[in-house]
């Protein structure tokens, strides 16, 4: 039996104030890899993570997690969420944030320790130790964001546009990062409006105005419907004569 | 099950907010003082140089005599009036807060053994000051006659009102003031600041990732709550010291069961400023509501102000409801009494009560996920 985590989304529909946000998406997120939801902005990308992250409640249909062969009831022990809005402590430093999660997560001191300093070394972090939040750049603001939800080693990591106001730089960084991480037996799901980053992720989830275009795999999609960049699904589902 | 180190990891974290954040440490710390020592000084509930009308119709030794007694007690400006046209004048206007009418014979009842006349009329719209001038004048007309029945060499025992005041001997009204005012500047710092918290970290995006993990709702209430907890008790011991060393209030009772009264009364506070951060989820209209609901009710429900007595039934019945009605109570008792629990078991039980239902609608209301 492995040790990784899938969540199968079956019929998931969400009104969010008197607008539809997500309507009847199916789809599967396979086990130990990465996977992008994609889509414009109002898509329903931030609506299905949170659904998947346990923070919004479907109006209809369910979300199974499958961790090996058994449904976990609650996902949050293994869930890693780094949010899209800025949501760390503007006055605490880079270490502290880490200590906080430390206690949150009871890690014991030694896999702490272990951890962290693995941690500041692939993100190259290791001289901002006790920077505050308030002065660090974009990149390594969100590079912090992902070292605190990492820390816990969660089997499945979502990641809402973590690379939006990001240079591109940064951008780079964070996917190697991500990257890195998945391999060492993560399911990773991030949201983007980056198309280009699409690419570069295992399967795609196509979103438009809460519906589920298309789900699969980046370069087989292109190749299905003859596309010469990722983007272009949108003109072709939305208007399939052309 | 709670965890323990959750709730500890909140709070470090919190106190590490507190400290590294000036706005909230003056308003913790400072703020209390300032207002305690501020009203301290400047609430003064004893009326002073009251304008005070006299027509003396009598104009002998004694009636003057009487007139030097109220002239020596700095409680009343003294204006003497000069015919009875001059009365009618004051009173058809309205435009006196007191008026004192010595009767033609006054000196000789007084020789006679019989009682000397004299006439007070008050403007009783303001029913506070009434009671207060009325209790003046008995004071006044207790020491009149003592210094008469010395000046005919005779006993005279005849008090026209025995008056005998309880606790608060001196009628000092800053003994009455500071440990009300503490009720009032302890609840409204303890709801304002942590009214802030949990609004601080939705407004700040943080609340999503703290509930993506699997730290309960309970479990963030108590830790947001023991730092300020912990700030407020601090807040209490340097009230309590200031009003004994300051004000030198005499405290009558037992600090153990003030102290219990203290961390109720803080607790239930606390969990109602988490409560109101809890539903605003907005630190603008946090502070707003804070300010509304900690406020307002302090001044006027509390008996801080207006006694509570004096409100008709339906207003007596809602002042129930608020915990700074009961604390004040506790306090002002405990300050200016000998007194034992039994005595306080209503107020006690109230605050008690009070604070276990803000906890809990605190929980319930808590949102564990981001539904709109």
């Amino acid at each position: 039996m492995n040790n990784y985590i899938s969540v199968n989304i079956n019929k998931v529909a969400k009104m969010m104030l008197n607008t539809k946000a997500l309507n009847n998406i199916t789809t599967t997120f396979e086990e130990h890899i990465i996977h992008g939801i994609i889509g414009p902005n109002g898509a329903g990308k931030t609506t299905l993570i949170r659904i998947i992250a346990s923070l919004l409640k479907a109006d209809k249909g369910n979300v199974n997690y499958i961790l090996g062969n058994k449904k976990l009831n609650n996902i949050k022990s293994y869930l890693g969420y780094f949010p899209q809005e800025p949501s760390l402590y503007p006055d605490l430093s880079c270490q502290e944030h880490l200590e906080f999660f430390k206690a949150l997560h009871r890690i014991s001191d030694n896999a702490f320790n272990e951890r962290c300093e693995q941690l500041y070394k692939v993100t190259s972090m290791t001289p901002f130790k006790k920077r505050k939040i308030n002065s660090l750049s974009g990149g390594m603001y969100k590079k912090l964001g992902l070292m605190c939800v990492l820390l816990h080693r969660p089997k499945l990591l979502l990641l809402d546009e973590p690379t939006i106001g990001v240079d591109p730089l940064s951008r780079r960084e964070l996917w190697d990062l991500v990257y890195n991480f998945a391999k060492n037996g993560m399911t990773v799901i991030m949201s983007t409006s980056y198309m280009d980053e699409a690419e570069q992720t295992n399967k795609i989830h196509v979103l438009n105005e809460g519906n589920l275009l298309v789900s699969g795999n980046p370069l087989e999609i292109m190749e299905r419907y003859h596309l010469n960049k990722i983007e272009d699904i949108f003109l072709k589902i939305d208007n399939p004569k052309t | 099950m709670i965890s323990k180190t959750s709730i500890k990891a909140i709070a470090f974290k919190e106190y590490k907010h507190i400290t590294r954040d000036p706005f909230t440490m003056i308003i913790a710390l400072i703020m209390p003082l300032i207002l305690v020592l501020l009203f301290g000084f400047i609430v003064d509930l004893d009326y002073k140089h009251i304008k005070i009308d006299i027509q003396d119709n009598n104009n002998s030794q004694m009636s003057r005599r009487f007139i030097d007694i109220l002239k020596s007690c700095q409680y009343f400006k003294i204006n003497k009036l000069n015919s009875m046209l001059e009365i009618e004048n004051k009173i058809n206007k309205n435009n006196t807060p007191a008026m004192l009418i010595i009767e033609k014979n006054f000196d000789k009842n007084i020789v006679r053994r019989n009682s000397g006349k004299i006439q007070l009329l008050l403007d009783g719209s303001d029913n506070a000051k009434t009671g207060i001038l009325t209790s003046y004048f008995t004071g006044i007309a207790s020491s009149a006659n003592k210094i008469y029945a010395k000046q005919l060499n005779t006993q005279y025992n005849k008090e026209l009102i025995r008056t005998r005041f309880l606790f608060n001997t001196e009628l000092n009204s800053k003994w009455f003031v500071v440990p009300g005012l503490s009720t009032i500047v302890i609840g409204l710092i303890a709801i304002i600041l942590t009214s802030l918290t949990i609004a601080k970290e939705w407004e700040n995006g943080s609340m999503e990732l703290l509930l993506s993990t699997h730290v309960k709702s309970i479990e963030i209430v108590i830790g947001k709550i023991i730092p300020y907890f912990i700030l407020n008790m601090l807040n209490i011991l340097m009230i309590f010291i200031i009003s004994l060393l300051v004000f030198k209030i005499p405290f009558e009772s037992s600090f153990f069961i003030y102290s219990i009264a203290c961390v109720i009364y803080v607790t239930g506070a606390l969990a109602l400023g988490i409560f109101i951060s809890v539903v605003t989820r907005q630190q603008q209209a946090a502070v707003q509501f804070a300010f509304a609901v900690g406020l307002l009710p302090s001044f006027l429900f509390s008996g801080f102000i207006f006694s509570i007595e004096n409100m008709p039934s339906l207003f007596r019945y809602f002042t129930a409801l608020f915990p700074q009605r009961w604390f004040m109570e506790i306090s002002r008792t405990l300050f200016l009494s000998k007194t034992n629990l039994k005595v306080l078991l209503v107020p006690f039980l109230a605050i008690i009560i009070f604070a276990i239902f803000v906890i809990i609608l605190a929980n319930i209301k808590f949102k564990t996920d981001m539904e709109p």
